[in-house]
C-alpha cells in the first residue's frame, strides 16, 4: 500500500523492483560463484591490463578527462553549443536583457 | 490556550530569533555559535512539522498577526482585511517540511565546512535571516508581505553567495544575482502596487475574490509570473543560478535551492488561488510550460559540458525547475476543464508537486556531496578530480544514491515524480513528454560523468592524504540521504499523505479564500 502508487494510467510498485533487484543480484552472486577458484591476489593475475603498455604509477596519468567525456555527442551538436554558450555572456547587463524582453514578450501574448 | 495556534507566527519568530541572537552567540566561540545554529534549525524544523501536522487534521490555519484575536481576519465588519494574515494550507504547510529539511541539513553542513571563514556569527545570522525569509514567502497570505519576505531572502542571499569575500567570482556571482533580483523585485511590486490601487487591498484571499480581468491584472499577472520564474531559475532567466548556486558555499547552495522552490510556490499560489479560473486564456499556462520545456533541456544541456562540479549541478537545477514548471502548468492548462483535470491535469500537479520535495531532497544532497568533495580534495574541477570513490565513501555512496534520484532510475524517488509527470504531461500533447524523457537520459548522462570522473578510476597521487569529511557535514548529507530513501520507499505514503492533499489544496480557490473570508475558523 505505501509502495504503490497509481497515476491513473498504470500503477508503480517499488517492492516489486526491490524483489527484482535481490533477484538479479543473487543471479550475479550465482554466476560469479561459478567462476575459477585458484584466482591468486597480489600476484601478476591481479595486474591492470593497459593496452599491453606499462601500466602507469600515478592514476592522474590514466583514465579519461571529463573534458572528454561526450566528445562526440557534443561535436555532432556543435551549431547547437556554439549558439548556447555564446547566449551565456556571464555579463549582467545581458541577464537584466533576457528578463526584460522575456516580461515584455510574455505581456505582449497575454494582452494581445 | 493551546501554543499550537501560533504555529505559523512561531516558524516565523524562532529563525528571525536565531537571525538576531546569533551575534551575541558568536560571542560565546565557535562551541556556542555552532549549538546556537543546531538548537534553532532543529527547533524550526519541529515547528514546521507540528505545522503541517496541524494543517492535514484540522484543515487551512489563518494567523492574524497583530490583532486582538488570531482568528478574526475580518473583524468589525469589515469587508476585506486589513492586518497582516498568515494562511497556511496545506500546499504552504508542505513547503515550509521541505524547506526547513533542507536548512537543518545545509546548517549541520555547514557547521564544519564554514570553519575555514570569519565572521561566522554574520554566517548563521544570514543564514537564518534566509530561512525567515522562505518560510515567510511560503506561509504569507498577504501579497505585499509576500515581496518583504522575497526581499529578506534576496538579500540575505546577496551577503550568503559573497560570502566567501576573498573569491572575485564569489563577490561578482553575487552582485550578478543582486542586479536582476532587485530589478524582478521592483517587477513584482510594481504588480503589488496595481492590486492595491484596483481593489484596496494585498491579501490574496480578498483580491482573489473581488478580481476581474483587465488590462491591469494581467500585466500584474506578467509581471509576477516572470519575475518569480526568474527567481527560480527558468529559462531564459536562469544564467545567475551557475554563477550564484556554484559560488556558495555548499550549505547555503543547498538552502538556495530550498529558496527557489519558495519563489515557484509564489507563482503557482498566484495562479491558482490568486487568479484561478480567472486566468481566462491558456497563453499564461502554455507560456509556464514552454519555460519549463526550454529549462529541461537547455539546462540539461548545458550541464553536459560543464567541467566544474558545482555549475554541472547548477545547470542541473534550471533543468529540473523545468519538470516542476511543466507539470503544474499542464494542471493550470486543466483548471477550468473538470474532465481534463481529472484525466490528467491532477496526476500531473502530484507529479509536479512531487517533484518538489524530491529536487530539494536529492539536489540539496548533490551539492552537499560537492561541497563535501571540495572540502577534502581542494578542487571541483572535474578534469582533476578522480579516485575519490576509495578516500570517501560515505560521500560517494550519497552522491550515488543522489544521482541516481535525480537521473530517474528506478527504484528512487525521482522516477516516480517524472513517471507521473511522464503519463500526465503525454495526454496533453506527446512531445512534451519526450522532451522529458530525453532531459531525464542526458541527466543520467550527465552524472554518470560525474559519479566516472569524480569518484571512480585509479587513485590520483594527488588526493593521497584525502580523507572522508567531518562528522557533522557527513550528518547533514545523510539527514537528505534518509528523507530520499524514505521517499523511494513509502511513495505511496508521501502521495497519499503529503502530495495530494498539497495538490487539492492548490486548485482549491474557493477554499483558500473562504478561509479568510469566511471570517476565520
Amino acid at each position: 500500500m505505501w509502495g504503490k502508487v497509481y497515476s491513473g494510467f498504470g500503477y508503480w510498485d517499488v517492492y516489486f523492483w526491490l524483489l527484482f533487484f535481490v533477484i538479479a543480484a543473487g543471479m550475479i552472486l550465482f554466476i560469479r560463484a561459478l567462476g575459477r577458484s585458484d584466482y591468486k591476489e597480489g600476484t601478476e593475475q591481479d595486474e591492470i591490463f593497459y593496452g599491453s603498455n606499462e601500466v602507469p604509477e600515478d592514476g592522474a596519468d590514466m583514465g579519461v578527462p571529463a573534458a572528454s567525456a561526450y566528445w562526440g555527442f557534443v561535436e555532432a551538436l556543435r551549431p547547437y553549443y556554439d549558439w548556447l554558450v555564446e547566449l551565456h555572456t556571464g555579463i549582467a547587463s545581458d541577464y537584466v536583457g533576457y528578463f526584460v524582453l522575456t516580461v515584455a514578450a510574455v505581456a505582449v501574448l497575454v494582452l494581445l | 490556550m493551546n501554543w499550537q495556534i501560533h504555529l505559523p507566527a512561531l516558524a516565523l519568530a524562532v529563525p528571525l530569533l536565531g537571525a538576531f541572537v546569533s551575534p551575541v552567540a558568536g560571542l560565546g566561540g565557535r562551541l556556542t555559535r555552532n549549538a546556537w545554529m543546531v538548537l534553532v534549525s532543529m527547533a524550526t524544523t519541529a515547528i514546521c512539522i507540528l505545522l503541517w501536522q496541524r494543517v492535514v487534521a484540522g484543515g487551512t490555519v489563518v494567523y492574524v498577526m497583530g490583532a486582538e484575536a488570531w482568528n478574526i481576519t475580518l473583524p468589525s465588519g469589515l469587508s476585506w482585511p486589513i492586518r497582516i494574515i498568515l494562511e497556511v494550507d496545506a500546499f504552504s504547510a508542505f513547503m515550509v517540511v521541505v524547506g526547513s529539511i533542507a536548512a537543518l541539513a545545509g546548517a549541520f553542513f555547514s557547521l564544519r565546512f564554514m570553519d575555514k571563514f570569519t565572521g561566522l556569527e554574520k554566517f548563521s545570522a544570514l543564514f537564518f535571516l534566509l530561512v525567515t525569509g522562505m518560510l515567510g514567502m511560503q506561509l504569507t497570505g498577504d501579497l505585499f508581505n509576500f515581496f518583504v519576505f522575497l526581499e529578506i531572502a534576496s538579500v540575505a542571499s546577496f551577503g550568503l553567495i559573497a560570502f566567501w569575500r576573498d573569491r572575485p567570482e564569489a563577490v561578482e556571482a553575487s552582485f550578478k544575482y543582486m542586479v536582476v533580483s532587485t530589478i524582478s523585485a521592483m517587477f513584482v511590486l510594481i504588480a503589488v502596487g496595481f492590486f492595491y490601487g484596483r481593489y484596496n487591498a494585498v491579501n490574496i484571499a480578498a483580491v482573489a475574490r473581488m478580481l476581474h480581468m483587465g488590462y491591469a491584472e494581467k500585466i500584474a499577472l506578467v509581471f509576477i509570473v516572470v519575475s518569480l520564474a526568474m527567481k527560480c531559475g527558468a529559462v531564459p532567466m536562469h544564467m545567475w543560478t551557475p554563477d550564484a548556486y556554484a559560488e556558495a558555499p555548499a550549505g547555503v547552495t543547498c538552502l538556495l535551492v530550498a529558496v527557489s522552490q519558495a519563489s515557484l510556490y509564489g507563482l503557482f499560489r498566484v495562479c491558482f488561488s490568486l487568479y484561478g479560473a480567472s486566468l481566462g486564456s491558456t497563453v499564461v499556462p502554455w507560456t509556464i510550460i514552454v519555460m519549463g520545456v526550454l529549462s529541461m533541456f537547455i539546462g540539461v544541456t548545458m550541464a553536459v559540458i560543464q567541467k566544474e562540479m558545482k555549475r554541472l549541478m547548477a545547470y542541473h537545477s534550471v533543468s529540473q525547475i523545468g519538470y516542476i514548471l511543466m507539470a503544474l502548468g499542464v494542471g493550470l492548462l486543466s483548471l477550468k476543464d473538470p474532465q481534463a483535470m481529472a484525466d490528467y491535469g491532477f496526476t500531473a500537479m502530484k507529479g509536479g508537486i512531487f517533484h518538489i520535495i524530491n529536487y530539494t531532497m536529492y539536489k540539496g544532497l548533490l551539492f552537499l556531496t560537492a561541497g563535501a568533495v571540495f572540502y577534502s580534495a581542494g578542487t571541483r574541477n572535474l578534469n582533476e578530480l578522480g579516485g575519490l570513490a576509495r578516500v570517501m565513501p560515505l560521500t560517494t555512496f550519497m552522491f550515488a544514491i543522489a544521482a541516481a534520484a535525480i537521473a530517474g532510475l528506478p527504484p528512487f524517488n525521482g522516477f516516480v515524480s517524472k513517471l507521473l509527470i511522464y503519463q500526465s504531461t503525454f495526454a496533453v500533447y506527446p512531445l512534451l513528454a519526450v522532451a522529458a524523457l530525453v532531459t531525464s537520459v542526458l541527466t543520467l548522462a550527465s552524472f554518470v560523468k560525474v559519479f566516472q570522473t569524480a569518484f571512480l578510476g585509479p587513485a590520483k597521487k594527488t588526493f593521497e592524504k584525502v580523507t572522508e569529511v567531518p562528522a557533522s557535514m557527513l550528518l547533514g548529507m545523510s539527514v537528505l540521504t534518509i528523507v530520499i530513501v524514505a521517499l523511494t520507499l513509502f511513495p505511496g505514503w508521501t502521495l497519499s499523505h503529503l502530495v495530494e492533499p498539497a495538490a487539492k489544496a492548490l486548485v482549491d480557490q474557493a477554499g483558500y479564500i473562504s478561509a479568510v473570508m469566511g471570517g476565520g475558523l
